[in-house]
Order: structure tokens, then sequence, then C-alpha cells
């Protein structure tokens, strides 16, 4: 009964602290942007700036408040904001939300696939490692793990296109689907052979960081008392390896890969510019280049917004994994 | 038995085969994605061939006019009023027949867009009866013609499916294709017209597809496409299957310089104008002296061109005698010495402190014109000037640094039109044109002279003053506003089955110029 | 003796990465000249003797353009390093300071790390305008958090040590307390803090510099390296795209294996 209480009491105060954080990551990009030269104005319009009489620029400055001050303008703003009306995307020629929404289904795909795939292959190549510290194929994977930790993401992404695309011609080099083709015509198999090489060289980056952590804890768990003691009891490595280790390395594999959703997003960025896979990353670069002021703000919460509750996550994830470990010592 | 089998399957195939007709759907990744979308009034298919819509008349071959919508045509004897009479076939992709109506309203809704060059000559558009249309003109323009030959007409705003705003989404036109979706930024499926009142076309569906450089090359190789543009820079490195076609053209590239001193002035955009170091003469016509244009062929566009010293070399609008011996670096240096530009230690040039340095802007995109800015500033480097190559997106291009910094522009038209638009005060600033504030009260008198001459022969001769006069001018030997670097021929890979028919010789790049014969093409292959 | 032989295998490893690191950062004496210059009848050769690691579209060496680029990466990484060190630890300082400004300072650790890296370092090139003072500052201040955070914590335990409780006792103001005992404290963990940060400001940069918005691309920077290389590579000029991303994932992995084992010596 008290621990309900107290459950739900940390999960509010979570909540809370998510809410301001939110807020802050609003109040930040808001005044990064207001910190850039463009004349918003001119960001509002785009291409068309060129064409439009002095007086309709006052009229959409007026529109849209900015000839107010920095703190009105980000109280209208965030005003807006909570209406669900993010602004318009002149790059796209459509509302940001439509722009974020229609583009994240895109990205949600090589994310999610990305992730799942990191975790699962992370973890285990990071028990095998941590099973048989010491071995060839521990140097091997924890070897492979540090380097791909220290290779540029999309520099991968440009060695897989060379190598699977213009080599060998096993994948195609570009994009979410076929050149040429409607969009709801092309087949779900079509869109997984575009999306096999950016989804690889994405997870590939997100094992070696698990992989690593993983080992560690299988080589903490395979020195600790837990496993003296089922040695005692006749038990075998791999046994231990797979009742304990599992269960103990599990628990902290899913935290890191909730922690590090914000490498994921990053990388997801890089690897979408190297594909040219039309995804939210891409967009994001657009939006930075042409000033496309609205689209970036609106790109940059959402992700902030995801990776606050990914952070979240693992943060409620933290106290099971430490209490777990402390209650079983014998 | 088997005979009849083997009959039925002979006369299946031929039943199925028509060579023109065997392949439904092209793709074609040619570049020129409208910002504005598909509205003539808003300047789309300024350079010709406008896909959706239909044009009065059309060029021909040999760049003379030719029938389109208009069978005949008259100028009356004080050149200030056109007849036109329409073919009475002609009808919009919904059915419903072109009149001269519709003529008249396209013609007098451009005069007021303001999206679209100069419609300022034209008076009022009025049609006389259905198929006559009376267009009078404010004062002679020889280059009105050309208004004829490129403004696509819609229908009139105030019919059913008329002309409103949304229409460049949505583009209800008399050509022969008619649009079928738009995916902005992607790709654009257009199909045959069945009331286009020309010759049918070979294919059903074209797709164009909005790719960039990279992503359009990996596409080729792929097999993804029908007909690819390549930069001439990557024109060797083609997919084995597909075939080169080189298309010749009056495309060119060259450096516009901002011709004011940077006074604070802005644009009406907020754009700044102006640029201190390219205002002196002495160091634009150093630039032009510098630059090694045969190099320049060779290294950025693979040898598919040929130098430039003009906005429209090797056209009868002008001077044939207008090149002049590049690289030349003592006459250059000996230039910049007299115009008071000092070196310094550090190897650069100053006059009154201020460096020889400036910002050399193209767009980021385009590969060619990137490998142009980045050896012409190689070239310029040794006489201690500075130009520092720039990529950024168009957007930001017209956002600051359109008035200010020297970019590389390219132009090139069938039309002394252009001459026009790109060196008359009356233009500065407005849209690309004129964004360097060039203004020379003598070229504007030629270039008005131009355009009120009775005859081509006569216009000529002042087109080509307006060059250079024995005074001044625009080019090399007058104000040096420009420097022109190359002319270039527009490279593509096409399917081995593709016929383009005979090709012609292309305008600047925008808006699909290989698809001026569209009407021609087949495709060769079962 | 078991305790000094990983001792000398490491000195040996050190001394080994640290010579390739003097020979990166003097190369801009014996190669520096190649890197800008033009040969236009050289264009786009492959890996040969007379051309190392093969040429550019305008004629340009290969290996001095990486060298170059890695020299860039390697001032540009280590300034952002230091730079993001110095605001985590001023930062840290502060927050141990009084309870309203912990809350302020963990605040906007937390907000800085709920925005991904990447998109944190768009908006801050945006807002800047790109360049590489822009590019060091947006790269310092995106990795300052998860630096503070651990100096913070250090911070926080040091507080309860005995040495702290006796100086108090014996009067010594907060201030004394703070630069004679917590901060130097600190600064083995500053130190392994900047290495670790390093490779990862490296990368940043590179990354930014790839996608359009960091140093000026009129420089060899890798990043710039790479982005060419995107142009031509269906061309199949392989060439440029490997040689430059290998040279810095060399480069990164050194000064990580560097850093790593600086930390177990400290």
């Amino acid at each position: 009964m008290a621990l309900d209480v107290r459950l739900i009491n940390r999960l509010a105060s979570r909540l809370i602290r998510l809410a301001l954080v939110l807020l802050c990551v609003a109040i930040v990009t808001f005044g990064l942007v207001m910190l850039s030269p463009i004349d918003p104005v001119d960001a509002y319009l785009g291409p068309q700036m060129a064409q439009v009489s002095p007086e309709q620029r006052a009229l959409i400055a007026e529109r849209w408040g900015f000839d107010a001050s920095p703190a009105v303008q980000f109280g209208h703003w965030l005003n807006q904001l909570l209406s669900g009306e993010l602004g318009w995307s002149h790059i796209y020629n459509q509302p940001v939300s439509e722009v974020i929404s229609q583009r994240f289904q895109r990205s949600f795909i090589l994310l999610s696939s990305a992730w799942l795939m990191s975790l699962l292959v992370g973890f285990a190549l990071g028990v095998i490692a941590g099973a048989k510290e010491g071995s060839l194929l521990d140097r091997l994977i924890s070897g492979y793990a540090y380097v791909t930790a220290s290779t540029p993401a999309f520099w991968l992404g440009m060695l897989a296109v060379l190598l699977f695309s213009v080599y060998l011609g096993w994948a195609p080099t570009c994009c979410a689907g076929p050149v040429g083709i409607l969009n709801q015509d092309v087949s779900m198999l079509t869109r997984l052979h575009h999306l096999v090489l950016p989804m690889m060289t994405l997870a590939l980056l997100g094992i070696a960081t698990i992989t690593l952590h993983t080992r560690a804890r299988m080589i903490a768990l395979m020195n600790s008392d837990i496993a003296l003691h089922a040695f005692a009891q006749g038990a075998s490595r791999s046994d231990i390896a797979w009742r304990h280790g599992l269960r103990h390395a599990s628990l902290p594999a899913l935290t890191l890969a909730f922690a590090s959703l914000g490498e994921l997003f990053g990388g997801s960025i890089l690897i979408e510019q190297v594909f040219a896979y039309p995804g939210l990353g891409q967009a994001t670069v657009e939006a930075g280049l042409r000033s496309d002021v609205p689209l970036l703000l609106g790109i940059a919460l959402f992700t902030a917004l995801f990776v606050s509750v990914g952070n979240l996550i693992a943060d409620s994830l933290y106290p099971l994994i430490d209490p777990r470990m402390a209650q079983e010592q014998p | 038995m088997r005979r009849t089998i083997l009959l039925g399957l002979v006369a299946t195939c031929v039943a199925f085969s028509s060579p023109a007709f065997s392949k439904e759907q092209l793709v074609l990744a040619i570049g020129g994605e409208p910002e504005q979308g598909f509205d003539p009034l808003l300047g789309w298919g300024q350079y010709g061939s406008p896909l959706f819509q239909s044009t009065l008349l059309t060029r021909g071959r040999n760049l003379t006019p030719e029938a389109g919508l208009a069978t005949t045509w008259t100028l009356s004897e004080d050149r200030l009023t056109w007849i036109l009479t329409l073919r009475d076939d002609a009808r919009f992709g919904d059915g419903t027949p072109l009149t001269a109506k519709d003529v008249a309203y396209t013609f007098n809704a451009a005069k007021q867009a303001g999206g679209r060059a100069d419609l300022s000559a034209l008076n009022k558009a009025r049609a006389i009866d259905n198929t006559t249309v009376e267009l009078s003109l404010n004062a002679p323009r020889i280059t009105f013609i050309d208004q004829l030959m490129t403004l696509g007409i819609v229908p009139d705003a105030n019919r059913e499916n008329g002309y409103r705003e949304g229409y460049g989404r949505q583009p209800l036109g008399s050509g022969p294709y008619r649009l079928v979706e738009w995916q902005e930024g992607e790709q654009l499926i257009v199909e045959r017209n069945p009331y286009f009142h020309g010759p049918l076309p070979a294919f059903e569906r074209l797709v164009f597809v909005f790719t960039g450089e990279q992503a359009t090359l990996s596409a080729a190789h792929a097999g993804q496409l029908d007909l690819a543009a390549v930069p001439p820079a990557l024109a060797t490195n083609l997919p084995s299957d597909m075939q080169r076609i080189v298309m010749e053209s009056v495309d060119n590239r060259g450096i516009l310089f901002p011709m004011q001193p940077a006074t604070g002035e802005q644009s009406a955009s907020g754009a700044p104008i102006g640029n201190d170091v390219t205002a002196d003469s002495a160091i634009r016509r150093a630039v032009n002296l510098a630059l090694d244009r045969n190099t320049l062929v060779d290294v950025a566009l693979n040898g598919f061109g040929r130098p430039a010293f003009g906005p429209a070399d090797g056209l009868p609008w002008s001077l044939d005698d207008e090149a002049f011996t590049a690289p030349d670096s003592d006459r250059a240096n000996a230039l910049l010495d007299a115009a008071g530009w000092e070196r310094r230690a550090d190897g650069l040039r100053y006059k009154n402190d201020q460096p020889a340095r400036f910002r050399l802007t193209y767009p980021a995109s385009d590969t060619t014109r990137q490998l142009l800015a980045q050896v012409s500033a190689e070239m310029v480097r040794p006489l201690g000037i500075e130009m520092q190559p720039t990529g950024r997106h168009w957007d930001e291009i017209q956002r600051e640094a359109l008035h200010q910094d020297a970019i590389v522009f390219g132009f090139g038209s069938h039309s002394p039109q252009e001459v026009y638009y790109l060196f008359h005060s009356q233009h500065a600033g407005f849209g690309f044109y004129n964004s360097g504030y060039y203004s020379n009260a003598t070229v504007d008198s030629h270039l008005e002279a131009a355009q009120a001459a009775v005859g081509a022969e006569e216009a000529n001769r002042y087109w080509q003053a307006a060059q250079w006069d024995g005074n001044t001018g625009y080019g090399f030997r007058g104000d040096a506003s420009w420097a022109w670097m190359v002319n270039l021929a527009h490279v593509y890979a096409a399917n081995t089955c593709l016929d383009l028919g005979e090709l012609g010789i292309a305008p600047h790049g925008h808006g699909w110029p290989i698809t001026a014969n569209l009407l021609e093409w087949r495709w060769t292959c079962d | 003796m078991s305790m000094i032989q990983p001792r000398i295998a490491a000195a040996g490893y050190i001394s080994l990465l640290l010579i390739m690191l003097v020979v990166l950062l003097s190369s801009s004496w014996w190669a520096g000249h190649n890197a800008s210059q033009m040969q236009f009848d050289a264009r786009l050769m492959p890996p040969s003797t007379s051309h190392w690691l093969g040429t550019d579209a305008l004629g340009r060496e290969l290996w001095s353009r990486t060298l170059a680029g890695l020299r860039l990466s390697f001032w540009v990484g280590l300034s952002a390093a230091l730079l993001g060190t110095l605001i985590a630890l001023t930062l840290a300082t502060l927050a141990t300071l009084s309870t309203t400004l912990d809350a302020l300072v963990s605040l906007l650790i937390d907000t800085l790390l709920s925005v991904p890296h990447l998109i944190l370092l768009l908006l801050l090139a945006f807002a800047l305008g790109g360049g590489t003072q822009a590019v060091i500052i947006a790269v310092a201040l995106t990795h300052w958090p998860s630096l503070a955070r651990i100096l913070r914590a250090e911070l926080f335990s040091l507080r309860h040590a005995p040495y702290v409780a006796i100086s108090q006792a014996l009067g010594k103001s907060r201030r004394f307390i703070l630069v004679h005992h917590l901060l130097p404290h600190l600064i083995p963990q500053c130190i392994v803090g900047a290495l670790l940060l390093f490779p990862h400001a490296i990368l940043h940069e590179a990354a930014l510099t790839f996608l359009g918005v960091g140093l000026d691309p009129t420089q060899p920077a890798i990043g710039v390296l790479l982005a060419d290389a995107m142009r031509y590579l269906t061309g199949g000029f392989w060439w440029l795209g490997v040689f430059p991303g290998l040279g810095l994932l060399l480069m990164v992995l050194s000064i990580d294996r560097l850093a790593v084992q600086l930390r177990r010596a400290l």
C-alpha cells in the first residue's frame, strides 16, 4: 500500500519535472532562434520575400506579432503551440505539424527498427563478450565496439553506400522508395529494401554502446558473490551467464537503450542525409540550412519531448536495478 | 494444334506491339521544379514550352516564330497592335474550348501579376471575337513577340475552373499533358491531355523526379530513370546501359558583380545592396583578365562547353569581337596598380585600407558552379584579390547575398529581351536579373532604342551598341559589369531506347529545355 | 612486478600515440603547401605512387588535404573540449553555492540533455551563424552538461569529507575551502573529462561541417572533404570518401585510447 503511494508520488514529481524541462527547452530554443540574424518575416515568407510589398510585410509582422518584444512574442508563440498551431513551413508549403507527422512516420520505422536491433544485438554481443572475458571472441567484440564508438556515423553510411550499393548493387543508394512511383503504390518489400542499409548503419553505432555496457555488467556479475555462490553449487559458466546474467544485465541494457534515444535521433539526422531518406532528420537539416524557423522550432520541441520521455523511463528503471541486486545478496 | 497456338501467339504479339507506344511511362530527372508552381503568370515557362499550357506562337528550330494556338498573326504599321487569329479546336484539360477571352485574360492578368518579367509594354489585351485577339502596346517593343512565344494561356478567371489562387498547384491548360499529382520536393506525375489539339504524344505518362545531383546519379545507375540531367563534370561516368546526350545551348555561366558601393542601402526585401570592392572597375576588369576560360571549360565542364565573353555569345544581338586575350596577368596587375590597389606583405591588395576581398556566392547544390567558383578564385589569387567561394541555398542567397556578393549566375536566352532585363536600370534589383544594380544611362538609351527599332537588323545594331558603342557599354571594354566564364552544353544520360528526335539549341537550364520537342520523342525498343 | 608491467605497456602505448600526434600537428610544416594546390591535369586520380591517396576534382592531393583537415579537427575539438570543461567546472561550482543555484543549474543541465545533441548543435549553429568560432562555442555548449553532472556529484560528495569539516571548524571561509580543498581534488576529473569530451567534440564538429553548418567550406575540414566526396560517390571515386573518414577514425580512436590510459594512470 505504502509502496504504491510512493511510486505514484515519484511518478508525479517526475512528470512535473518533465513539463518544467520541456518549458525550458521551449524558452532556450525560442531564445536561440531569436538570436539568429534572420528577419522573422523573411523566414516566414521564404522565397516569396522578394515579391512582397513593404505594406504586406508590415501586415505579416503585425499578425504574427513580430514587432512586439521577445517576451510577448514568446508568450504568443507558446499560446499557439499549446493549441496545436505550430506555424507554417515555407520549405514544404505545409503546416509544420503536418510536416512533422508525415516525416516522423517515415523516420519512426527507421528509428524503431534500429533501436530494437541495437538493443537485441548489443545485448547478445555484450553477454557473450562478458561471459567469455579475455577470450579471442571477447577481444574481437570489444575491439569492434571501441572502434565503432569512435567512427563518424555519416562516414559509416558512406562506406555502406559505396560497398553495398555502388559496387555490389545489393541495396538502393538512396531514398525511401524507388523514384517515379506513387507513394501508395510502393510495396512493403520495396520499402524494407530501401530501409535495410540505413537501418543497419544506424544500429551499428547503438550496438557498440550497449555491448560495452552489457559486457561490463556481465564481467561484474561473473566476479560477484552471486556467481561464486552458483559455482559452489556446481553450475557452469554458461549456466550462470544464461540464468543470472540475462536477468541482471538485461535491465541495465534496456535502461541504457532508453537513455540513448538522443544519440539515436542525432545519428538518424546524419544517416538520413547520407541516404537521402526523406525523414524528420533530413527535414531538420533543411530547416537549419534554409532558415525555416517554425519548422526548426517544432522539430526541436518534438524530439525533446521524445528524448525526455525516454530519459524519464530510463530514470524510473534505475531504482529497479540496484535494489534488486542489493536484495539478492546472501 | 501447335501451329494454331503459334499463330495465336504471333497475332497477340503483333496486336500488342506498337513501337512508339510500347512504353507507357517515362521517368525523367531533369531538375527545374518551380517554387511558385506551374503558373505562367508567376513565371512558369518563361524560357518556353510550358508543359501544361499552350502558347500563342512557338519557336521554330531556327528560332523564328511558328504557329501555336494562333494560326495567323500580324503587327500593325505603327508596331503598336498585334492581331492574332486562334485555332478553333484548342481545348483545356477539362474539355472546354479555349477562346480569345482566355487569351485576353491571361495577358491582362500577367501584366498585373508582377511575379513575371515585364509585360509593362502591354496596354491592353482584348478579345474581338471568339477566335480573334487584339494586343495593344504602349510603345513599339521588338521583343514583345517573345511573350507570344512563352506565355502559357490560362483559363479566364470568370469561367468555371478558371484561374484562381492556387492555380499553380492545379494548372488547367491546353498543353499536351495535364497534372495528375505533385509531391513537392519529390515528384510530379503528368498524363496525356486527351483534348490536346496537336499530335498525340508518344508517352501516356511522364514522371518528373526532383532529386538532387547525387540522388539522380544513383537512380540512373540503378536503372530507375529514362532521362537524367548530369552535371558535365560527372558526365564521363555514366551507367553503361545509358547513352550520353549532349544538347547544345546558349546557356552560360559568369560572375555578376555588385556595381554599387556599400552605402547601407537595402532592397525592398531587406537585403543589403552594394560591395565596395567590386564597385571598383579595376577589380572587375582584373578578374576578367585573370580567368583562363579554356581551363575552366576543361575542369568544370569536362570539355562540354566553350569560353564565354558576353551574355549572348554567337547570337546576332551580341558583338563578335567581344573576346579578349586572357589570362593576361601583366595587364591585370598594371590595371590594379594604376587604380591604387597596393600589395601588402600578406599578398593581398589594399586600397584605402580596404582589402581586395569579397565573397563569390553560388548555389551549394550545383557542382558545376562550385567548380567554377573554386577554380576562378584560384586563378584570381595571384593578382592579390581574394574571392571566397561560398555555397548557399538559393533561399539564403536571395535573403542576404543577392545584391552584395559576387554571384556565379547563369543566363542564356533565345531572345535579346534578356539583355534588356540584365542591363537596363529599370530592372535593377528585380528578381534575379539586374541584381548587381547596374545603371548606365547611355546603355539604357541603346536598349530602349533597340526595343523601338523597326526590324531585327536595326535592333541588333542597338543591342550591340549597348555592349560597346566605342565609348561605354556593359561589356568588358566598357563597364565590365560581369566576368563571363563559359557557355555550357547540357549533358543528359538517356535510356538507349529513348529517341529524342532532333534537338534544338537550349536556353538557360531552368524549365526543362530538353522537352521543347517532346512531341517528337519515341521509344525505339519493343 | 605485476604493478609495473602494465604501467610500462601503458607508457609505451601513450608515447606511441603522442609521437603520432606530434607528427600530425607538425605536418603543416612539411606538407602544408600541398593542401590547396590545384593540379588541373591530375584530377580525380585514384591512389598511386605519385598520388598517395589520390586526388580530388580539382587535382588537389588527398593525403595533404586529409592531414590539414585532421589538424583543423584537432584544434577545433580541443578548443571546444577545453571551453566545455571550463563551463562545466564553473557551473558545477556555482551549483554548490546555494540550493536555488543548484536547482537552476540542474534544471539547465536536464534541459540541455533532453534535446538530442545534433539538434541542439544545429540550433546553436543556426543562432550563431556558422563559422569556426560558432562551431567551437556550439560544441562546448552541447557537451558541458554531462561533465557538469559528474563534477557536481563529486563536489557534493567531497563537501562531506572530513578534512572539509576540519577546515570549517577552524573557521576558514567557504571560498578558501573551495579553492584549496575542493577544486584541486577535481583537477584530475577535469582533465579526464576534457579528454573524454575531446573525441566527441571532434566527431560532432565533423558532423556539423558535413551537414553544411559548421566550419568554413573553403577550409579542408574533414566534414567538407566528406560532404564533397558525396557528390562523386556514384561515380566510383571511392578514395575521396574512404580516406578522410579513416583518418578521422584513427585520430579519434587514438585520443580515446589515450584518455582511457590516462584515466587508469590517474
